[in-house]
């Protein structure tokens, strides 16, 4: 049993490596442009496919394929907040939701014409990557790909958190993410800097689709359980937190491998139940801030003693 | 005062010209409709969608189906010509009950058919039940067919129009049982089987039959389709030194769970990998890369059945053969099954003498006898009233030999279906072929 719980453990925390991936481009556009991407899942297919296009149909080599999609999803990501996001912005909080939601329904049905609806993989096309695995001390094995992931989301958020501290770029990020008006007082261009932040955010998107097709295969419609995990790791991690997306994803991960323990029933609830479980601890914490502490909260209506 | 250039189309011309485009074809069908020489067959399907691969054959048949009862049939001295009616259910239940519905009443045809998987087979027939048309139906376990759409086991059937041919869990039992014999195993079976009807149905059906037939199955229990891992069940079946996996998985999550069975160490010990449900499609054991070699399944079809199709007038050979230069892919079960489809409905059509008659049509179909491309087919000695049972064939997917496809589906097994030759003898799966 102990072994059984260790196991789960190792590959719950690898499991975290993707979600947090998955989860960062989204969290950068909540945190510093304000705007929920529900089309997060779907850019994630489309970068998944377009790199599926150029392997399979154009033969190029798998690292070529991801080293071209990236940056033309961020080109992508950087016209689509220019022409696009920025005007359902200025008309109030609930139009850009429909207009990501639209997106990815345009998107879904797009693909689905142009790509038709078979299954697709990358796994194919990286040979032993997909599935070999090393043996460790204890009987545990893990995978090669899941240990590349979680690697990889270390150095992807170790990046970012560099370029968001030491860069004249990340530096207006963090303003315009504080106070958009007082940044652009202060000579910062809060346009160019949400473009940016919406490049990286879809740049992001494709990393994780590639990731996604390497570990699964993918469909036109494989996009909104993705957009599920991504949500849950940011609110669980802290919304628009970087290092929070990491141990979001983390969690998310760890619950699901554990419940798996309690019966493979469990997996994906227990995902569910620890975002709910974060969000309940979240509002009697604010709560309890605003009585004065746990001890008050807790006695509500009771005299105070001491 | 006219304004635009002499010639020029306006946007009034245009609608009038539309318009009239739209009416031309609906007066055509009317009048096609009231024809009483030609008979019209509905066929509902899957053919986009996620289902659409199940479809991908369709247009290729009714053009060989065409040519071939070109000259119509011949039915009590009367020669009828044929006509086919392809609607798209998209892939979805709700919508295959309502294409089903405006097709009987816009298209009046004489017979509806319909098959693969009952998400498509069940919402289509009971479209017709309830419409008293005549329906045929394949390609999906009878018993989803029957006591899905509320047959009761030792009562008298429910249904009076809709009818349906397909192989079922016992045929299961009977495939397993010969095919796991033929590897040297410690007799250990893992289930992986999720938490939907048909591993609900596998649960209380055949797990029991397959553990009284003397196999030491573990089954870890239900998941949710769509997992993103399957830590729990690998090392369930790891530590309990499982041989053989029996799989009934979600397609999409198959290639997540065997990549994460050879990760962790479970592949590497495992015999026999049976799939069902996922492994029915050269396309998916593409996406796998060398990781689907040697993986085992079981075939409702197969280019070697020694069967023909008279509907569309090829043997089994000369289908898939046909199909991968109509289309530029490799064939699929489901062409042959949709074949046999055609097949029995041109059968039920002769037997009922008066093809018009809906009544008569719907007796002929009941005690229906014809011989199809995926075998004989036998309403009149089926396993429950409105069900005939057809039968499988246990499979590998091996790598090609020859020829352009990456895998090629070997025969191993044919315990079921005794006159359909085996190709190879059956291997131990091995991780990377």
């Amino acid at each position: 049993m102990s072994e059984s719980l260790l196991n789960a453990l190792v590959q719950g925390v690898l499991l975290g490596g993707y979600y947090a991936i998955v989860a960062a481009g989204l969290s950068l556009m909540f945190g510093v442009v304000r705007f929920i991407n529900l089309a997060h899942g779907d850019l994630l297919v489309l970068g998944a496919m377009l790199a599926l296009i150029a392997v399979e149909a154009l033969g190029w080599p798998v690292w070529l394929a991801v080293a071209t999609v990236i940056p033309l999803m961020a080109a992508l990501g950087w016209a689509l907040q220019r022409l696009m996001f920025e005007r359902a912005l200025a008309a109030g909080p609930l139009l850009p939701i429909l207009v990501t939601l639209g997106l990815g329904a345009t998107l879904q049905n797009g693909m689905f014409g142009l790509f038709g609806s078979n299954t697709r993989s990358l796994g194919a096309h990286i040979g032993d990557l997909s599935w070999s695995g090393w043996s460790l001390p204890g009987g545990l094995r893990v995978g090669t790909l899941p240990v590349l992931t979680f690697t990889l989301a270390i150095a992807v958020l170790g990046l970012m958190h560099l370029m968001l501290r030491r860069t004249p770029l990340g530096r207006a990020i963090r303003a315009t993410a504080q106070d958009p008006g007082a940044a652009e007082l202060s000579g910062v261009d809060a346009r160019r800097v949400h473009r940016a932040a919406a490049a990286i955010a879809f740049a992001l998107a494709a990393l994780g689709g590639v990731l996604l097709a390497m570990r699964a295969q993918v469909t036109p419609f494989a996009g909104p359980p993705q957009l599920i995990f991504a949500f849950e790791a940011v609110v669980i991690g802290g919304i628009g937190s970087l290092w929070g997306t990491l141990i979001g994803g983390i969690v998310l991960g760890l619950a699901q491998t554990l419940g798996g323990t309690i019966s493979a029933q469990v997996s994906l609830l227990a995902g569910h139940l620890v975002l709910l479980a974060v969000l309940g601890w979240r509002v009697l914490r604010d709560e309890a801030a605003a009585r004065g502490g746990w001890i008050a909260l807790m006695r509500v209506k009771g005299p105070s003693h001491d | 005062m006219k304004t635009h250039q002499p010639g020029a189309l306006t946007r009034r011309h245009f609608t009038a010209l539309g318009g009239a485009a739209l009416v031309v074809p609906a007066m055509a069908r009317r009048l096609r409709a009231q024809d009483a020489d030609t008979i019209r067959i509905g066929f509902v399907g899957p053919r986009s969608g996620p289902l659409g691969i199940f479809g991908a054959g369709d247009a290729f048949l009714v053009e060989h189906f065409n040519r071939a009862q070109a000259d119509g049939i011949e039915i009590g001295g009367r020669r009828y010509g044929v006509e086919i009616v392809l609607v798209d259910t998209q892939s979805d239940p709700v919508r295959g009950s309502l294409v089903t519905r405006d097709l009987i009443t816009g298209q009046a045809p004489d017979i509806v058919i319909t098959a693969s998987t009952p998400e498509t087979v069940n919402p289509v027939a009971d479209a017709c039940e309830a419409a008293g048309m005549p329906c045929l139906s394949t390609t999906a376990p009878w018993e989803s067919f029957y006591f899905g759409r509320g047959g009761r086991p030792g009562q008298p059937s429910p249904f009076r129009w809709t009818y349906h041919f397909c192989f079922g869990t016992g045929n299961f039992v009977t495939l397993y049982d010969d095919q796991w014999r033929q590897v040297d195993t410690n007799r250990k079976v893992g289930i992986l089987a999720p938490n939907d009807a048909d591993g609900n149905a596998i649960r209380a059906g055949l797990l029991p039959a397959l553990s009284a037939a003397g196999w030491d199955i573990l089954d870890p229990g239900p998941y949710e389709n769509m997992s993103s891992d399957f830590s729990r069940h690998i090392e369930a079946f790891r530590s309990a030194g499982v041989e053989i996996v029996n799989a009934f998985p979600f397609p999409p999550d198959f290639p997540v769970f065997w990549r994460q069975a050879a990760q962790q160490g479970l592949a590497q010990q495992v015999k026999v990998m049976q799939m069902a449900k996922a492994g029915l499609f050269a396309a998916e054991l593409d996406a796998m890369g060398s990781l689907g070699y040697g993986l085992h399944a079981g075939a409702y079809w197969h280019p070697v059945f020694p069967f023909a199709s008279t509907a569309v007038g090829l043997s089994s050979a000369g289908i898939a053969q046909g199909y991968e230069a109509a289309t530029g892919q490799q064939w699929n079960q489901q062409v042959g099954a949709t074949a046999s489809l055609l097949d029995a409905t041109l059968a039920a059509l002769r037997a009922s003498g008066a093809p018009k008659d809906k009544a008569a049509l719907a007796s002929a179909l009941s005690g229906l006898q014809c011989d199809t491309a995926v075998g004989p087919v036998d309403f009149a000695n089926g396993p429950v009233p409105n069900c005939a049972e057809t039968h499988l064939v246990g499979v590998q997917w091996n790598r090609a030999t020859s020829g352009p496809w990456g895998y090629q589906l070997d025969v191993v097994s044919n315990a079921d279906h005794p006159s359909v030759p085996t190709t190879a003898a059956m291997t131990a799966y091995r991780l990377g072929g």
